[in-house]
């Protein structure tokens, strides 16, 4: 079988975000970059079907950027993918849901892919369009937001996380693409053996230009960083000691407690 | 020349990272209360790869670099020093020197289960009456058929009460001082060995420091390290190697201690201001920074300078001996910054500052990195 996993990286969400110089995203200088959260359960469940099914399964990871994604790649081969695809492109980021889609499932079609995972949506553009339209375009059955998966035999049982926490199962033939949400798994940490190994597998360049057809059909016209959030403390530990110092510090520093 | 690590070093600094921040972080003022790293985290640890980072492969470690070993204990000092020391003395300590020194049996047969935490490592030099004078190593042993008797004791041993695998070195011939000392690699859970006590310290209290004493330790002849009476060179490259260890130990206490500090000054506000706005703070940063900067700078060369077959003892004291002094200097500045809030330990920059100071001192005290400096520089 064939597998394919789309990975994105995006910034540190905690990061102080400026305007480029269009005004129309953010500034990247300075910026630390890692792979989007959702993709990072799509990779796990990926690995954990490669591994599931065993010889004879191939799972490649794919990701368009500039040469800085080649880092999020490199943690996708750790992390147990067998080889990679780096589709060059330093303008990824201006390109709309439906260019990034078109260029991925450019690369796909005569390829074979049995399943596709992709995160439910990236992190600092949000828009959860890329996943279905690469289905689309291929012509893939599709679910989306799954929190649990299964494979068995040509079929994939997928439950879906609704609005309200309420769960409802769907089940679909491969080829398919899936779309990965928070719940789905536990992302395995990269090993440091394994991202000794991960050195030694295959990263095939794609210059975008070889695989970019389509105009975007939506364009970005400002960007707006986040207001300035008052400060605030941020609690961590054992839930148990969290208690504690949560009524330490509502004794201290108000009059609620005594 | 080329200041960014690369591609793959960054990949490796925020897998371990995302695993200290998630396995260690939490549980780290509970190492320090507990005096004890829970096994749990020994065996995450291990799993993770953290004690085997730069041993090859073919003896089951990762087969990385020197860079990715500083790293990786810089990554899990910024949030444990104790378990920074761990991984230190470990690897570059008992690891070490049995790959740099040890025949190919030799590797062979200790090396794999060091490297997967099977075992976990220790040097044994230090005695109660031989420090810094590492010469007067009182700790004898005579032959006896295909063994060596070991008679003596060992103090201040780091991950001694694992009673793993240990580099010990002893003498056949007091007289000879440094000439009559050989090492060789102990099983610690053979009879002959005991611990006498695991010292209550100031800080990296959940780091074992053991005294040991021997009574007709019997260790195999093939166990000898090195040449006879080359111990002496076998301990001074060990510690070569192991101050870049330590100074990153020493590197990642710092920079913990500043990002509480960075933080905390920007949330607490007096006089109707956040602290950060005064420039008394601000100095503080400042200075603090430049001297993490600065050590970082030095770790990594010395990593890089060894990575490439290159000297490295000059550099290696040096940044043991500014990353030490960074360290204190950082973590007494952070707690300055927190005022009384950073002399409770809920705040964690105490411990941070109780656990830096150890960095002035072993592996060589700051006064003999002076005297390892000044004589490279006027021989
Ligand atoms: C927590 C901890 C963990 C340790 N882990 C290990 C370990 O794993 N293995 C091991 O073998 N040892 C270990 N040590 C021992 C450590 O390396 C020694 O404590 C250190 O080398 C200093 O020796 P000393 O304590 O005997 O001090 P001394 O040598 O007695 O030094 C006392 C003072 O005199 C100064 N001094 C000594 N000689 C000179 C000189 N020639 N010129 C100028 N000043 C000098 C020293 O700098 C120091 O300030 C550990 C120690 C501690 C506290």
């Amino acid at each position: 079988m064939k597998l394919l996993v789309c990975i994105k990286q995006v910034p540190d969400l905690e990061s102080r975000f400026k305007p480029d110089a269009a005004g129309v995203w953010y500034n990247e200088t300075d910026l630390a970059f890692r792979m989007n959260e959702y993709d990072e359960y799509a990779v796990e469940q990926a690995v954990q079907l490669r591994e599931k099914l065993g010889e004879g399964t191939e799972l490649t990871v794919l990701s368009i950027g500039p040469d800085r994604v080649v880092e999020a790649l490199k943690k996708a081969l750790a992390m147990g993918c067998d080889n990679a695809a780096h589709i060059q492109d330093p303008a990824a980021s201006g390109k709309d849901p439906w260019q990034i889609a078109s260029i991925i499932a450019a690369y796909a079609k005569d390829k074979g892919f049995d399943v596709i995972f992709t995160g439910m949506q990236s992190q600092d553009r949000g828009s959860a369009q890329v996943g279905v339209t690469i289905a689309e375009q291929l012509g893939l059955a599709c679910t989306t937001t799954i929190v649990s998966f299964d494979y068995d035999n040509g079929t994939i049982t997928a439950k879906r996380e609704l609005e309200g926490g309420i769960k409802g199962v769907v089940k679909l033939k491969t080829p398919a693409l899936v779309t990965c949400q928070l719940g789905l798994n536990v992302p395995r940490y990269p090993t440091l053996p394994n991202i000794m190994k991960a050195k030694k597998k295959e990263i095939t360049a794609i210059p975008v230009v070889e695989l970019l057809r389509e105009e975007a059909l939506a364009t970005t016209a400002s960007f707006h960083p986040p207001a300035k959030k008052g400060g605030g403390i941020v609690l961590e530990g054992d839930v148990s000691d969290l208690v504690d110092k949560v009524i330490a510090i509502l004794k201290d520093k108000t009059a609620v407690l005594r | 020349m080329n200041f960014e690590l690369s591609q793959d070093h960054k990949v490796l600094q925020s897998a371990v990272r995302d695993f200290v921040e998630k396995e260690i972080k939490p549980i780290a003022m509970k190492i320090d209360e507990d005096h004890m790293i829970p096994d749990s985290l020994v065996t995450k640890m291990s799993e993770m790869g953290l004690l085997g980072s730069y041993l090859p492969e073919e003896y089951g470690g990762a087969g990385l670099d020197m860079l990715s070993y500083a790293i990786v204990v810089e990554e899990v000092s910024k949030a444990c020093g104790s378990s920074g020391v761990l991984i230190s003395a470990h690897t570059s300590l008992a690891s070490g020197p049995i790959y740099t020194f040890g025949t190919e049996e030799q590797k062979k047969k200790w090396l794999p289960a060091l490297n997967t935490g099977e075992k976990i490592g220790c040097f044994l030099l230090t005695e109660p009456d031989a420090g810094s004078d590492a010469g007067g190593t009182a700790t004898t042993y005579t032959r006896d058929g295909d063994h060596s008797v070991i008679n003596g004791s060992k103090t201040f041993i780091t991950n001694g009460g694992y009673l793993g695998t240990g580099v010990l070195l002893a003498s056949y011939d007091r007289s000879l001082k440094h000439k009559g000392i050989t090492a060789f690699i102990v099983d610690l859970s053979s009879p002959g060995v005991t611990i006498l006590k695991n010292e209550n310290k100031m800080g990296i209290r959940g780091s074992y420091t053991t005294a040991f004493a021997f009574d007709n330790l019997r260790v195999p002849v093939e166990n000898l390290l090195g040449q006879e009476g080359k111990g002496f060179n076998v301990a001074m490259d060990t510690l070569n190697g192991g101050r870049i260890g330590i100074a990153s130990q020493a590197l990642g206490i710092a920079e913990g201690a500043f990002e509480r500090a960075l933080a905390y000054s920007k949330e607490r506000k007096q006089f109707g201001q956040a602290i950060s706005e005064f420039q008394a703070i601000q100095f503080k940063l400042a200075d603090m920074w430049t001297s993490i900067e600065t050590s970082k700078l030095l770790v990594y060369r010395a990593a890089w300078l060894k990575d490439n077959k290159k000297n490295y003892t000059m550099e290696s004291a040096m940044c043991k001996m500014h990353a030490s002094e960074t360290a204190t200097f950082v973590t007494k500045e952070a707690i300055q910054i927190h005022g009384g809030y950073g002399y409770i330990v809920d705040y964690e920059v105490e411990r941070m500052y109780r656990d830096a100071k150890i960095t002035e001192i072993y592996e060589g005290t700051n006064e003999v990195q002076r005297v390892v400096i000044s004589k490279l520089l006027l021989s």
